[in-house]
């Protein structure tokens, strides 16, 4: 079922409806609660950051006018690039100006944050307002990773984002097809592939079955985003960052070697420049029918069903071709990489940090966050266990129910961003190291330069505070696969 | 009589003297103003920076004490930093050249009547008036493997399906950036040129050529002597853009691929905004002013337009 704009309508009522209840109704309600709270405030403006793109279009066209209607509290949205926002908070820190009230943060940059003070304490405004009840209900991954930095909440998980594999289940199902895969190896075509292994030599047979048309699989290879491909594969390949003894990185082992060489043996099977493609390209190729596998964000499989596609916000979204023909699952190796995210976080020089905690408050409670986890156009992915489970979301299309199964096994298997004392150093090492593969570089003499980086990086930074910092993301469930 | 006369010139000229003291004062007093604003502007960052360069903040200390030269003396076995310096000289001594000379050429042509010149010179200068951030995007466009138009116009010329990934093979990702770059800043040496040329005075010209010279004789001989002023200046200007280059090796390639293409301003981007190293950015942003105010004051000497 296509969600058009008369859908679109009826759910913006509806979370006004719910905001606007009668008082008794919602009186448990964190919602109710934060937006009685916050018309003390009423008049005033807040800001907060927001990813620029299709991520602002939620406060922008839908969440901000009703908190606005339901409080009389305006919302400033300062759109920022993603690759920016980090640089931009903290330099808004440094500078004290209390330009940014509420913050979009992704979790793994929250410790850096809480270390140079730009984040508020948020449990004295947990307690306050009685939301520790609500926060308990978001998925335990989200929760108990990206909420608290030393034990205490600086942010809330307000979306799910989780790597999850596409595949076609018409080419995968396809008997010549399986006939094909079962004559040159041996075994019966697995759907859907569950080792890396299995995930090339489907993707291998298919591009040699079909002549290309479609390709077995397709996969966005921009650094930035492989960067999480690289943490979450070596990590299923058995790997380890670091020697928790010496923090000598250990990137360049044998699951660092496998995981390069087995994307340049991938690369083969899939269209040519596939070392180029982003995340645009990538759905393209995907939803136009060129691709018939690739692992990316929940995103892809909203737009690859026609979720909300003919809404103008994604005019640019090619017209799925695949709708109905689309499975969801795993990724190889069972444990995907919960890649970035977001938490709203309380800046700590806001000169309005009440009634922007209240906002936050208000945004990530399960009756608004489930209808803004349903908008198709504005990116943000369920993390809430009744998010999951929500019929309403479940009859959104056909196959819903997979698709927020696979996402709520995502949110049980995933595995944490790598998250230290200025990660995004250590990122930018393996960012830089990845264009290099693509350029033809050696991968173990690659891997050998990213170890030497980090350890460079490690030296610059201090081993023994470094050493804290990763053993406290290292001590939690999901940071490798148990 | 000189008794007599000393007073009355003393006299005399006493009035003025007096006044040329306020007039200075004055004068003084008038640019006062502006002066204060230029130091605050130029000056104050300056000094700020060195103050800074000695220090040792970061993302996570904020180390006010004096540190000397620590940063400095990091600088200079930073090989990352020297590949940097490389790379910004490689673009320098290929794409200054090439637009001067293409500037030049296409000077030549503009200068003699044709229909239709002013369009062609409004359609010319339109890559100097876009933004080089844009005109990196555009580029990167451009050189798209999937979406992009010059892999398909090669593909009809030579027959077949080319793919050359521009901003990931090492081969092709310097062409690309010297296209983009060369395309960008060509209109700019263009237009000064024409304005140089066209100011030369005719009649020596054609004296030349009834002395016999020919055309390029008599452009070697009379016309780049008179513009050569102009000619300094444009490479000094184009030369000081290039040693900053950014935009559109951002645009293109974010110095990748790994750091094969990352410039001087690239670099101290990413260390002061990506990584926070903002005294070690500090330092390195001084090591640079004094390479390039000695080479601006060498240029300047050597071409003596200084005067």
């Amino acid at each position: 079922m296509l969600l058009r704009r008369r859908d679109f309508h009826a759910l913006a009522m509806g979370a006004s409806a719910t905001a606007l209840l009668s008082r008794r109704a919602l009186a448990a309600s964190a919602a109710a609660t934060a937006v009685e709270a916050a018309k003390q405030y009423s008049g005033e403006e807040i800001t907060i950051v927001w990813e620029a793109g299709l991520q602002s279009l939620d406060p922008l066209n839908f969440s901000g006018p009703k908190w606005k209607e339901a409080t009389g509290i305006s919302v400033k949205v300062i759109e920022v690039a993603t690759a920016e926002m980090f640089t931009k908070i903290l330099q808004e820190h440094r500078a004290g100006s209390g330009a940014y009230d509420a913050l979009n943060v992704i979790p793994a940059w929250m410790p850096d944050l809480v270390r140079a003070g730009a984040l508020e304490p948020l449990d004295p405004f947990v307690d306050k307002y009685g939301y520790r009840e609500e926060l308990q209900e978001i998925a335990p991954v989200y929760r108990d990773n990206q909420m608290t930095v030393g034990g205490t909440i600086y942010g809330f998980p307000d979306d799910g984002d989780v790597f999850v594999l596409y595949y076609r289940t018409d080419v995968l199902g396809d008997p010549a097809i399986q006939a094909a895969f079962k004559a040159a190896k041996g075994y019966d075509l697995p759907v859907p592939p569950t080792t890396w292994e299995q995930f090339y030599d489907v993707a291998s047979v298919i591009t040699e079955t079909t002549g290309g048309k479609p390709f077995g699989a397709g996969q966005f290879r921009e650094a930035p985003y492989m960067q999480f491909m690289f943490q979450e594969r070596f990590r299923n390949e058995g790997g380890r960052f670091f020697d928790p003894q010496t923090m000598k990185a250990t990137v360049n082992g044998p699951a660092g070697l496998k995981t390069f060489q087995g994307w340049l043996a991938e690369n083969k099977v899939m269209p040519k420049g596939v070392e180029t493609w982003g995340f645009v390209e990538n759905l393209a190729a995907f939803l136009q029918g060129d691709t018939a596998m690739t692992v990316s964000w929940p995103p892809y499989g909203r737009w690859a069903a026609g979720y909300g596609t003919d809404e103008a916000a994604l005019a640019w979204v090619p017209r799925s071709q695949i709708a109905g023909k689309v499975g969801y699952a795993m990724p190889p190796g069972g444990h995907p990489q919960l890649a970035a995210g977001f938490s709203l976080c309380v800046s700590s020089s806001s000169k309005k940090k009440e009634a922007a905690y209240l906002f936050i408050q208000w945004l990530n409670s399960q009756e608004v966050s489930l209808q803004r986890v349903q908008l198709p156009f504005a990116l943000r992915d369920p993390f809430r266990d009744s998010h999951f489970a929500s019929e309403e979301y479940r009859n959104r299309w056909p196959e819903a129910p997979q698709y927020l199964a696979a996402l709520q096994a995502g949110a049980v298997n995933g595995l944490l961003d790598l998250s230290l004392i200025q990660t995004d150093r250590y990122e930018e090492a393996l960012r830089q190291g990845i264009s290099k593969l693509w350029a033809g570089g050696d991968p173990q003499g690659i891997l050998d330069e990213i170890a030497a980086q980090w350890d460079s990086i490690t030296e610059r930074i201090g081993v023994d505070k470094q050493r804290a910092a990763y053993e406290e993301w290292a001590s939690k469930p999901n940071a490798y696969p148990a | 009589m000189a008794v007599t006369s000393a007073p009355r010139v003393e006299v005399a000229h006493a009035p003025p003297r007096s006044r040329g003291v306020g007039d200075r004062g004055f004068r003084y007093a008038m640019i006062a103003p502006a002066v204060v604003v230029i130091l605050l502007i130029g000056l104050f960052p300056l000094v700020y920076t060195l103050i800074v360069s000695a220090q040792n903040i970061t993302m996570m200390e904020e180390d006010t004490s004096f540190h000397g030269l620590m940063h400095y003396r990091a600088l200079l076995a930073d090989t990352r930093f020297w590949q940097a310096v490389l790379h910004t000289l490689l673009f320098l001594v290929i794409a200054l050249p090439a637009q001067l000379v293409l500037g030049l050429l296409l000077a030549l042509l503009f200068l003699e009547r044709m229909p239709g010149k002013q369009v062609f010179v409004a359609l010319l200068v339109l890559p100097v008036v876009t933004s080089p951030i844009i005109a990196g995007a555009l580029w990167r466009l451009l050189f798209d493997n999937r979406f992009g138009p010059i892999n398909q116009i090669l593909s009809w010329l030579v027959g077949g399906e080319v793919t050359i990934l521009w901003t990931v093979n090492p081969g092709f990702v310097y062409p690309a950036i010297l296209i983009a770059e060369i395309w960008q800043w060509t209109p700019f040496m263009f237009l000064l040129l024409l304005a140089a040329l066209a100011s030369v005075d005719q009649s020596l010209t054609e004296a030349a050529k009834l002395d016999g010279a020919g055309f390029w004789t008599t452009f070697f001989r009379v016309t780049l002597p008179i513009i050569k002023p102009v000619v300094w200046i444009a490479l000094l200007i184009r030369g000081l853009d290039l040693f900053r280059l950014f935009d559109v090796v951002w645009g293109l390639t974010q110095g990748g691929p790994g750091t094969m293409t990352e410039t001087v301003s690239i670099y101290a981007y990413v260390l002061a905004f990506k990584q926070f190293e903002t005294s070690y950015a500090a330092a390195l942003a001084v090591v640079i002013i004094v390479l390039l105010s000695a080479a601006v004051m060498w240029a300047l000497r050597r071409v003596e337009i200084a005067r």
